[in-house]
């Protein structure tokens, strides 16, 4: 029964995103949050789509949740998503609005939605996916998500027990999520097993969750993703339905449970993202051509990386570095240390832009952010821009990275400048979500100096 | 000299750890010893000359008040005695008579050490910046300002007028109706301030060292200051939003 609260902020929203486009504005999130200010129920009085798909986790949703639109469409299915707009509730509010008519009614079969993991309260108790992909749990912003176990907390009281979990294996925090979902399939990666079991950078978890004892790693390839086991009571790592067996950087292709798909993007972070989405694709009875024939389209959004010549023997590659993210920006780091050349020059720009205005942007992240990576001999020069640039050259003077081969600019505007472009070939324009302005800027002036 | 870390592999939340690998790099002759949680202390058999815990989960930091309760005592006792002992963000908490747990309706014994208590609410979390300075003038004059962030589910409770570590210019003391912030009892300091406040207060970390007894520079004292320094000159700036 839509109650006249439902039905009133219905209208009004729908009327705010009518306005919004006439003004030619996106109308990815006012309407949204009109109907949840109205009725805070809001999304609970749509009415489903045939199938409702949330991706959630620290790392990845918006690549995931991309990719599986995309498959879907290229399927034939009528996708609804949140790829556009914000992934808190009245993102989501807003993209199911868009798709419901007055009286709540989907106009697509499937919604894809991304659900930002803090916003899971917000939300579930609205509406029961089938599905929830949650790609892993990992320190992020500590102003905004504090720490793992409050966000596992989180999920753990808001997810509907009826869906489906679509979980990485390899992540102990995330494969143990929601126990009280017992429809579980979980994906991981054997392929380029690490030889070590201690990570670089910190842990989120050390001791079992559930009698204290050690985890005890069987490998780690990054903070706490591996393959771990309790010493005392066997809680760990769980049996994968969906594994990544191998990876061929030279043919561009990897392999999942046999089958080979084309390496859309060879950062690791990003295989796991794709096998998460293929664990659900394959489960939704999704072909294996179906999904080698999207994966030939499949592109990472050139928001977050893209990679091009820049002529001369030169060569641009820019890519989203997720600022007061740790773990995010170490993985660039590290992705970015392993990929071909000798004659690598980095430009950073990871300061958080509406921390660093009339305000001071808590630093405490960089303490948590791995710069062993840049130690590579194959990277040359290391540029750091912003006004947090000086707290950089503290930290790698700390990790010890040679003076030399750094530099401090305060500002971003112009950073490029700083350039070495005589020496070095392969530019890397690492950038946080809110500066891409400026990236755009500074890459724009960089082609101007390669007269590209 | 010897420094014992207090279950670094877990209580290491906001880059706390880099206290540690800072004061290694100041300290270059100092032996670091790493207690983890199921193990018993180095300071229960030993005379360490600091005691250095981080920021951690607040499951965590039950666990800690359970490992640490059997040597109440000595750490009473290492207090007593002037041992440099630095916990930071709710490291200090454990110390604490009580912690309450809002949302998960847990009420714990903290090693009742410090006369404070603490409430943890994890729908109600504090975002800030800390800028204050020691209250000895002395202290205040050699250390300057003191900078740092805030973040954190609880609040801190009790009086602490005379045991202070900071009398803050801006930002909360104990919890939003206090200017005074953390505790210090002789060599003891417990602090809400999170994560890597040495390397952040190379001026801190040069009184802490000389509370060891060792007159040294920072490591990388020259970055450390112009980063400190720029901050400092933000903090101060009347249009910062704290």
């Amino acid at each position: 029964m839509k109650t006249l609260r439902f039905l009133f902020a219905m209208v009004a929203a729908k009327c705010a995103a009518l306005g919004l486009r006439l003004l030619g504005r996106n109308a990815t999130y006012l309407p949204g949050l009109i109907a949840v200010k109205l009725a805070p129920d809001f999304i609970g009085h749509l009415k489903k789509p045939e199938t409702l798909i949330c991706v959630t986790g620290t790392n990845g949703k918006t690549t995931t949740s991309n990719f599986i639109t995309s498959v879907l469409k290229s399927t034939g299915k009528r996708v609804t998503n949140n790829s556009f707009g914000s992934n808190v509730q009245a993102g989501v509010a807003a993209a199911l609005l868009l798709n419901a008519n007055l009286f709540g009614k989907p106009k697509n079969d499937v919604a894809v939605i991304e659900v930002d993991e803090r916003s899971s309260l917000k939300i579930y108790p609205y509406i029961t996916p089938d599905y929830i992909v949650i790609n892993n749990i990992m320190r992020d912003s500590l102003k905004r998500n504090a720490h793992t176990e409050f966000i596992s907390f989180i999920l753990n009281s808001a997810i509907p027990k009826e869906s489906t979990l679509i979980l990485n294996a390899d992540d102990i925090i995330c494969s143990h999520l929601a126990p009280q979902c017992e429809k579980r399939i979980y994906f991981g990666m054997d392929a380029e097993k690490p030889d070590h079991t201690e990570g670089m950078a910190a842990k989120d978890i050390v001791y079992c969750p559930a009698c204290g004892g050690r985890l005890v790693a069987e490998y780690i390839r990054y903070n706490h993703i591996g393959r771990v086991k309790c010493e005392r009571c066997g809680y760990g790592t769980p049996d994968r339905d969906f594994t990544v067996t191998a990876i061929d950087r030279e043919n561009g292709t990897f392999t999942v449970n046999g089958e080979d798909y084309k390496l859309v993007n060879d950062n690791i972070v990003n295989v796991f993202n794709f096998c998460g989405a293929i664990a659900l694709l394959t489960t939704l009875g999704v072909t294996h051509a179906e999904i080698v024939k999207a994966f030939e389209t499949a592109e990472i959004v050139k928001t977050r990386f893209v990679s091009e010549a820049l002529g001369g023997g030169r060569s641009l590659t820019m890519i989203l570095s997720k600022g007061q993210n740790p773990v995010a920006v170490s993985r660039v780091f590290s992705y970015v240390s392993k990929c071909e050349g000798d004659d690598k020059c980095l430009l950073v720009m990871v300061d958080d832009k509406a921390d660093n205005t009339n305000n001071v942007e808590n630093t405490c992240w960089l303490y948590d952010l791995d710069y062993r990576p840049l130690l590579d001999k194959g990277i040359g020069q290391i540029i750091f821009a912003g006004k947090r640039c000086y707290e950089h050259q503290l930290r790698c003077a700390m990790t010890g990275i040679p003076a030399a081969k750094t530099a401090f600019v305060p500002e971003v505007a112009g950073s490029v400048n700083a350039i070495d472009l005589d020496r070095f070939k392969d530019i890397y324009l690492l950038y946080d979500n809110y500066l891409l302005d400026d990236a755009r800027r500074e890459e724009k002036a960089l082609k101007g100096r390669c007269g590209a | 000299m010897t420094i014992e870390i207090l279950f670094g592999e877990t209580a290491n939340l906001f880059g706390d750890m880099q206290n540690m690998e800072y004061l290694k790099k100041t300290l270059p002759d100092a032996a670091f010893v790493e207690t983890a949680l199921p193990d018993k202390p180095y300071f229960v058999d030993n005379t360490p000359d600091m005691l250095y815990m981080g920021a951690m989960t607040e499951h965590t930091q039950r666990r800690v008040i359970e490992a640490l309760a059997p040597y109440r005592e000595r750490l009473a006792s290492l207090i007593d005695g002037g041992t440099l002992m630095l916990f930071t963000g709710n490291a200090g908490e454990t110390l604490f008579r009580h912690i309450s747990y809002v949302t998960e309706k847990i009420e714990t014994d903290g090693l009742d050490l410090v006369p404070l208590t603490a409430k943890t609410d994890l729908f109600d979390r504090y975002n800030g910046k800390a800028l204050g300075h020691l209250p000895g003038a002395a202290e205040a004059q050699a250390v300057g300002p003191v900078t740092g962030f805030r973040s954190q589910f609880s609040r801190w409770y009790g009086e602490n007028a005379d045991n202070a570590f900071l009398r803050m210019d801006r930002g909360m003391g104990l919890n939003e109706d206090s200017t005074l912030e953390g505790w210090r009892d002789r060599n003891l300091i417990c602090t809400a301030v999170i994560g890597p406040i040495l390397p952040l207060n190379p001026k801190l970390t040069e009184y802490l060292c000389s509370l060891m007894g060792v007159c040294v520079p920072a490591a990388f004292r020259d970055a450390a200051i112009r980063a400190w320094e720029q901050r400092v000159i933000e903090m101060e700036d009347p249009e910062t939003r704290f």
